[in-house]
């Protein structure tokens, strides 16, 4: 898992260097479907590596973080911040600005993780029920409007990348769906290995 | 009772414990997002590059840069020079003239505004300029065959083009355009209606459907 968090990190940032970067600054495909799901994966797998719930900083940071409402609230904003076109645009012709992004969302994808860690399901709902919603709107709202929303990228490259939120939205709904329902609806392999002699 | 969280960091967080630092910093959290996104959106009003443009210059006018530029018959003058020709407020666009989309909406547009303008009798006070960004292949030959493709009446609607790749630079960050090359051949950019006063300065940047407004604010700023 630390080698994978790596691995992911490594890739998310090279997206951002040359050679690589020029697939980012064309296409918001690269850009807001690869690199930016890549940092979000990277931090979860970087926190379930390095800060699963049985480990002593996990447990300091509950007391800030109960039913995973710190990490939800993070991880809800700073994906909301780079959703906005003005900053998409800003983070492609701005090194700062890129830099910012790399950092804020490989910590959303930490805060992700610390908040699913430590959420009843209620909450889980409430803000899987929200964040997805919005991801989806806005992939909607990208594939089927005919205002160029981001002068960074063609109207062609916008669509795509609208198409592909909304497949993202999808994906992550479906994923949500399956975590459930192993560990609620269908714990049996669970509980048998539990009790097994 | 000797606890000692190193070692022993079992002991569960229950019932509401933690809930208050929780809420505390949550809230936090929410503030600082909404303050970060409030300051980069000109207060919640501009979500895209091209609306905090207009609304920044609508705030504060840009000093247009001065350089050289070539006409259709080869003529070259300072772009300044041009601005100030017989104290006219200026509608200002960007085109190239291979471009087989955006500029030819662009084009339709300016074609209106060159018939408005005749009709209002605001000859004399307001000018169109379209400048081209494209130095390499808009060279005089190209600019006097897009001048008569479009109908411009030289009185009403100038066309010009630069002469360097330097300049192009210039031109474009100064008027906040951004030009991607879209395949085959041609560029994408984001297209507005510049309003420029005699001095050089960028007054307002409007929408390609608001040109009856920008013929009107043109017409109110020589009134004065």
């Amino acid at each position: 898992m630390k080698r994978l968090a790596a691995g992911l990190a490594m890739g998310a940032l090279a997206l951002s260097l040359p050679p690589l970067r020029v697939l980012i600054e064309q296409s918001m495909v690269w850009h807001m479907l690869v690199q930016m799901p890549l940092l979000v994966l990277a931090g979860w797998c970087a926190a379930a590596a390095w800060l699963p719930a049985s480990s002593h900083w996990a447990h300091r940071l509950e007391r800030w973080n109960r039913f995973g409402l710190t990490g939800f609230m993070l991880a809800q904003m700073l994906t909301a911040y780079w959703m906005i076109p003005a900053l998409v645009d800003r983070a492609v012709v701005l090194p700062a600005a890129d830099a910012a992004k790399l950092a804020s969302l490989w910590i959303a994808g930490v805060a992700l993780q610390q908040g699913f860690q430590r959420a009843p399901l209620a909450v889980q709902l409430f803000f899987v029920g929200y964040g997805l919603p919005m991801l989806a709107w806005l992939g909607l709202y990208l594939a089927s409007t005919d205002l160029r929303l981001c002068n960074a990228y063609t109207l062609a490259s916008q669509l795509r990348a609208g198409q592909g939120l909304l497949a993202l939205a999808a994906a992550l709904g479906l994923a949500w769906g399956a975590m459930v329902w192993r560990q609620t609806v269908n714990p049996a392999p669970r509980r048998a290995a539990g009790r097994a002699p | 009772m000797k606890r000692e969280h190193a070692l022993a960091p079992r002991d569960p967080v229950q019932g509401t414990q933690g809930l208050p630092g929780t809420f505390a910093v949550c809230l936090a959290v929410l503030l600082a997002a909404l303050v970060a996104i409030f300051q980069a959106t000109a207060g919640g009003t501009a979500f895209t590059t091209e609306t905090l443009r207009r609304s920044a210059v609508a705030q504060t006018p840009a000093t247009v840069p001065d350089f050289a530029v070539v006409d259709a018959q080869g003529r070259h003058r300072g772009l300044h020079d041009l601005l100030a020709e017989g104290g006219k407020v200026w509608i200002v666009d960007f085109v190239y003239t291979r471009c087989s989309t955006l500029c030819l909406s662009l084009g339709t547009v300016f074609q209106q505004l060159q018939a408005q303008l005749a009709a209002q009798g605001l000859q004399d006070r307001v000018g169109l300029l379209s400048i081209s960004f494209d130095p390499l292949h808009d060279q005089p030959p190209q600019l006097a065959g897009y001048a008569q493709r479009m109908g411009m009446q030289p009185g009403l609607w100038k066309l010009v083009s630069l002469r360097s790749e330097t300049d192009r630079r210039r031109l474009l960050d100064s008027f906040g355009i951004m030009v991607l090359p879209a395949p085959p051949g041609d560029f994408e950019h984001n297209a507005a209606l510049h309003v420029v006063t005699p001095q050089g300065q960028l007054v307002r940047i409007l929408g390609l459907g608001d040109g009856a407004q920008a013929l009107a604010l043109a017409a109110s700023l020589t009134a004065r």
